[in-house]
This record gives structure tokens, C-alpha cells and sequence, in this order.
């Protein structure tokens, strides 16, 4: 593919929208961005990234933080605006890559090249497969599930206008559940190659 | 009855959604001043006079507003109206002096000066904050210092976060030593009618000592981290001063306004010029040197600060009208028996623990009536009260990470240059450098004046 191409995967804990996220990474042969943006960002900022990893896509608690002049003592809310600058940065660059989470379809609304998705799942069938992956009993798998959601939902929300989840902020929402996460991959893909062949 | 429920209802209502941010801050206070004047003084009060005290136009007018020799500036209820023309004129000042490069330059100059050496940059940083803080909001000492400092953190090698972290505890303990230094002073000085001299020889001394305990206590802290991160640089890679200045002639303009407003604060209370008038002239002779400039130093003015005064004097005047606070000085008078060494312990340590968890302005503005109504008590100073308020407020909030604004533009440049500094991380070393002034505040006060 010639033209640059971006792709934003937002997800619910357990949907498999990582593994979709690295699916498509490989097929069209472009870096992957999850929890290691954070290292390159590091790395770029020459500062420790194990600093930053802790606050990464973490909330803003109520009442502990402060805004002056728009500036904000919440490490978290920092870190993510270091992200989203790193992310606009990349983009303007004429860098192609997959980026999973971190508000992405919303901080790189303005580039014409990003293709939003949202990946969502049927309970049962997350509960299943983090309780797999994880190698916890399905009440735990359930919990973490709870959790893991809330922290994402209230971290979008805090930082995008349009909900998260919402179907109206991606160009696809599909559920990973009914078709297992190598069709969401392929119909994902065939999405992507067919958008491009018009333009 | 019902109008004093209803103006405590709108004060916590208001401090309630100032610590929500789900509003601004200015809007919040003035909604509440909106429902003061109507619901407090109107519909429960039907007291007009309430409205036109608390409103406290008719005072600028008047010569005294501006011109007060030989004697104090009038002290008043309601809007105060000399802090707000005070503290938009030095925006303006500070504005201009920040366009020509002047805090840059004075960072790269002292840097360069101790040849870029980790340890000298670091206490001499924290002097020159408290210095700054002195005369300039903490806001932008911290702004512009947090920067310079990351930027020589990378080029040194150095952590920065124990600098910044010094640097707003000495620029929020400079604010302390002078009457234009923390909003709270300002409140203080033109509410109560205390002096530029007045403030200098008295919250200026105790933290005068503060800073010797502080930058010692801060030396001990960081030096192992600091001596440690320290790398070898190339020296042609280090800024040179003359850089960091934009416009020269701006520049020197700059310097000479500045040394014009220490000059005129310094001396006000001799020549009879209030702060009010200083603001305005200040302002009025860096829009005139600006030029075409002007109305790019205008636009920047930070309107919603004043807005954000303007609202809270009339919430808390609505607390002044209705007897509140006079109920909270009665308070404070029985149990402390009359017994002045408790009463300044009270106001030091109860203004310090509420400023290292909201607001600083607000609580200042409201506990300057209740001090007001204590010195009526036989025996007790109204002036060794407002030290002890001033010095429990400004230094009070560098506590935490949001007890004062210093600290979350400082810890939020840090934070975006990849140095998050959580709660935890702050407290360690903010929390007993703040017990340690307080402690030193508290016994000077008793044993100077008591």
C-alpha cells in the first residue's frame, strides 16, 4: 500500500482487539503500538520508561489533581497528552502504523489516512479467554474484566468528546466473539483494502 | 437565620466545584456571587446597603483608593478591588518581561554563571526562585525555571524532578516575604492596610531564616541523586544567555519596568502611592513601551483570574454581612481562652492544613474578616494575626502536589517532559520541608511578638 495508513484499534478488555491490532500490523507490514509507545517514547525523551509505563491509559481520580492554566498535576493525564502529542507527531511525519488504544480514532480524527475500529465481544466469550490467557478462574477472569473496562472507559471519556465504544466514533465496530479474531482481521482488512482502492 | 444558611450553602457549594473542576473556576465563583447578591442580600436580607458594601465600586473613587500619604491604605469589606488592579497590572508586567526573554535569560545567565555545574545550579536555582517569587507570581517563576531545568537535566544528565521539586518550595516560601509575592499577601496587605516595609520585616524575615533551614534541608535530600546523575557534557552545547533574548530593546525595557515596580513597592509606603495605583502604572507604562504590541499584551491578560477574584470577594463578603465569620472569630477566640501563643499556633497550622488541600485565595479572603473580628479581643494583634495567616497560607501549600498553583505547573512541565511526580513522590520531601517552615513560622511569631 502506497499511501499512508493508519490504523486505530479501540477494544474491550478480553475482545481480542490486541491480537487484531497485531494481525494487521502484519499484513500490511507496519510497526505495532500498544504499551510499547510509551518505550519508544522514552527512549525518544531519553528518561526511564518504566516511570511512564505505570501511568499508562490509567484514569484521573477525582478531587486528587488540580488544573492551572491548563496545566495538570495528574501524572496520568500527562503521560496520556505525551502520547497523543507522540501519536500526532508520527502521523504528521508520514509514518504508517497500527496503534491499540490511547483515544486514537478521537487524537488522530483530523488525519485522513486513519481507519478507526472498535472490537468489542459477548461476556461469556471474553471471561473465557482471559481466564485462558491469564490462567485465573472465570469469577476472577469476570472481575478483571469489570475493572480492566471501567479504567479504559473512564480514560477515553475523560479525554474524547465522543464515547467510548460509542459505534459512531469508529468506522467499524465488530464483535470478535461471533466470528473468532482472525475474520475480524481479514473482514477488518478487506475494510481497509477496499476503502483504498477508491481513493 | 435563613440568610446566614444560605451564605454558608453557596460558599461550600462554591469550594465544592472549585475542587470538581467540572466548571471553571471563575464562572463557579461568579454564579455564587450571583446568588449572594440576589438570594443572600436580596431576598433574605432586603438590604441594599449590603449589596453597595460588597460591591465596593464607589471606593475607587475615592483619592484614597490611590493616594494614601502618611498613613495606611484604607482598609475594606467586599471587593477588593486594589488586589484585582494590583494583580492585573503585574500580569501585564510579567507578560512583556516573558516576551522579551528576560526569564530565560536570567536562568541561562545564573547557569552559566556556576559554569553549569550540577550542585550550584541546583542552590542557586532555589534562591534565585525565591527571589523571584518575591516580586513576580509563583506561577511563572515555576513555568519558566521547570523548564530551564529539564533542559539542562538533558544536556547534564542529571534527574530533575529534586530540583523542580526545590524550586516550588522556595518559590511558593519567597511568595511569603512580601506583600506582592502570593495572592493571599496582596489580600491581607490591601484588606487589613499593611505595607510593602510592613510585610518585608516581618513575613520577609521568617522566611528569610526559612530559606537557610530549607535549602540546607533540600541539600541533604538531593545531593547523593544529584551528584550521582551528573554527566559529562560538551560545554559548546551549553546555551549562552544572549540567546534566550528576543528583542533586545524589549529586553532592557523589560528589566527597567521591573526594577521601576520593586522601586515604587519597596518605597509605597513613603511615598503614599497604593498598590492599586502601582498596578496601573505598571501596566499603563508596559502597554505604552509595548507599541504595537499592545493589544497582543492585553489579549493575554488572564481575565478569568480577576473574574475568579471578583466572584469569590463577594461569596465571602456575603460570609462578612450575614455575621458568619464573625461567629467563626467568636469560635476561634473562646477556644483559644483569649491565649494569644494559641490562637497564632490555630491560625498558622488550621490555615497551612486547609492551603495544602484547597485553594489558598479563598480561605485567605475569608479568614481575614475572622482575624479582623479576633483582634477585637483585648490584648491581641491584629498584625501578629496577619503574619501568622500569611505565613500559614502561602507556605501551607506546598504540602501536596495541589496545594498551591506552583506546584502543579511545576510538577505538570516535569510530567511532560517525561518526569511524572505522583503524590507519594512529592510528599516525601514537599511534606516535612512544609512542617519544618511552619514550625519555624509558629515559634518566631511567638517568641518576636508574643
Amino acid at each position: 500500500m502506497k499511501q499512508q495508513l493508519i490504523i486505530a484499534v479501540g477494544r474491550e478488555f478480553g475482545s481480542g482487539g490486541h491480537e487484531v491490532a497485531e494481525i494487521l500490523a502484519q499484513r500490511f507490514n507496519i510497526p505495532f503500538y500498544d504499551s510499547n509507545l510509551l518505550e519508544e517514547v522514552a527512549a525518544h525523551k531519553n528518561v526511564d520508561a518504566a516511570g511512564l509505563t505505570k501511568y499508562d491509559e490509567r484514569p484521573r481520580f477525582f478531587g486528587v489533581y488540580r488544573h492551572v492554566h491548563g496545566y495538570s498535576n495528574s501524572p496520568a493525564e500527562n503521560i496520556a497528552h505525551i502520547q497523543f502529542k507522540y501519536l500526532r507527531t508520527m502521523a504528521e511525519e508520514g509514518r504508517p502504523f497500527v496503534i491499540v488504544g490511547r483515544c486514537a480514532e478521537e487524537v488522530l480524527a483530523d488525519f485522513g489516512c486513519v481507519v478507526s475500529v472498535f472490537i468489542l465481544g459477548d461476556e461469556h466469550r471474553k471471561i473465557e479467554r482471559v481466564a485462558k490467557k491469564y490462567g485465573v478462574r472465570p469469577d476472577e477472569a469476570r472481575n478483571m474484566l469489570l475493572l480492566n473496562d471501567k479504567k479504559r472507559k473512564a480514560y477515553h471519556n475523560y479525554h474524547c468528546k465522543g464515547k467510548w465504544g460509542d459505534s459512531r466514533n469508529y468506522e467499524l465496530s465488530i464483535n470478535s466473539s461471533r466470528i473468532g479474531v482472525e475474520s475480524t482481521a481479514d473482514i477488518i482488512e478487506m475494510y481497509i483494502r477496499e476503502k483504498y482502492s477508491r481513493d | 437565620m435563613t440568610a446566614q444558611i444560605l451564605a454558608v450553602i453557596i460558599f461550600v457549594l462554591m469550594f465544592l466545584l472549585i475542587v470538581s473542576e467540572k466548571i471553571e473556576r471563575h464562572i463557579v465563583t461568579l454564579l455564587c456571587a450571583a446568588a449572594t447578591l440576589i438570594l443572600v442580600f436580596g431576598l433574605c436580607m432586603h438590604d441594599g446597603r449590603a449589596i453597595v458594601e460588597t460591591l465596593n465600586v464607589g471606593g475607587i473613587f475615592k483619592t484614597g483608593f490611590w493616594y494614601a500619604p502618611g498613613s495606611a491604605e484604607e482598609s475594606s469589606v467586599g471587593i477588593n478591588w486594589a488586589t484585582i488592579i494590583f494583580i492585573a497590572g503585574m500580569m501585564i508586567m510579567v507578560e512583556g518581561m516573558a516576551k522579551a526573554g528576560f526569564f530565560r535569560w536570567l536562568c541561562i545567565a545564573i547557569a552559566s554563571f556556576v559554569r553549569y555545574r550540577v550542585i550550584p545550579i541546583f542552590l542557586t536555582f532555589m534562591v534565585m526562585s525565591a527571589v523571584l517569587a518575591m516580586f513576580i507570581d509563583s506561577i511563572t517563576v515555576i513555568l519558566f525555571l521547570a523548564a530551564v531545568t529539564v533542559e539542562l537535566a538533558q544536556m547534564l544528565k542529571f534527574d530533575p524532578v529534586p530540583m523542580i521539586l526545590s524550586e516550588i518550595f522556595c518559590a511558593n516560601l519567597g511568595g511569603s516575604a512580601t506583600m506582592c509575592g502570593d495572592p493571599p499577601n496582596i489580600i491581607v496587605g490591601t484588606s487589613l492596610g499593611y505595607s510593602f516595609a510592613d510585610f518585608i520585616t516581618n513575613t520577609g524575615v521568617i522566611a528569610g531564616i526559612s530559606l537557610v533551614f530549607i535549602v540546607l534541608y533540600f541539600f541533604l535530600c538531593f545531593r547523593k541523586p544529584l551528584r550521582s546523575g551528573g554527566g559529562t557534557a560538551d560545554p559548546s552545547t551549553f546555551p549562552k544567555p544572549s540567546d534566550a533574548i528576543k528583542d533586545k530593546k524589549g529586553f532592557i525595557v523589560s528589566c527597567v519596568i521591573f526594577a521601576m515596580a520593586i522601586a515604587l513597592l519597596v518605597t509605597h509606603a513613603m511615598t503614599g502611592l497604593t498598590v492599586a495605583f502601582i498596578g496601573l502604572f505598571i501596566a499603563l507604562v508596559t502597554l505604552a513601551a509595548a507599541g504595537r504590541d499592545m493589544l497582543k499584551l492585553i489579549k493575554k491578560l488572564d481575565y478569568k483570574t480577576l473574574l475568579f477574584f471578583v466572584g469569590l470577594f463577594v461569596v465571602v463578603g456575603g460570609l462578612e454581612q450575614t455575621g458568619i465569620l464573625e461567629i467563626a472569630a467568636d469560635f476561634i477566640g473562646r477556644i483559644s481562652g483569649g491565649n494569644m501563643y494559641l490562637m497564632v499556633a490555630i491560625i498558622v497550622w488550621v490555615s497551612g492544613i486547609a492551603s495544602a488541600f484547597v485553594d489558598n485565595i479563598p480561605f485567605a479572603a475569608t479568614m481575614i474578616p475572622i482575624i479582623r473580628g479576633l483582634s477585637d479581643i483585648p490584648g491581641v494583634n491584629l498584625a501578629v494575626l496577619a503574619w501568622a495567616l500569611s505565613m500559614g497560607t502561602d507556605v501551607g501549600g506546598s504540602a501536596t502536589p495541589i496545594g498551591a498553583s506552583a506546584n502543579v505547573v511545576g510538577t505538570s512541565v516535569a510530567a511532560r517532559e517525561g518526569h511524572p511526580i505522583g503524590w507519594g513522590k512529592y510528599c516525601r520531601y514537599m511534606f516535612p520541608a512544609t512542617l519544618i517552615v511552619m514550625l519555624i513560622s509558629m515559634l518566631f511569631i511567638w517568641f518576636r511578638y508574643i
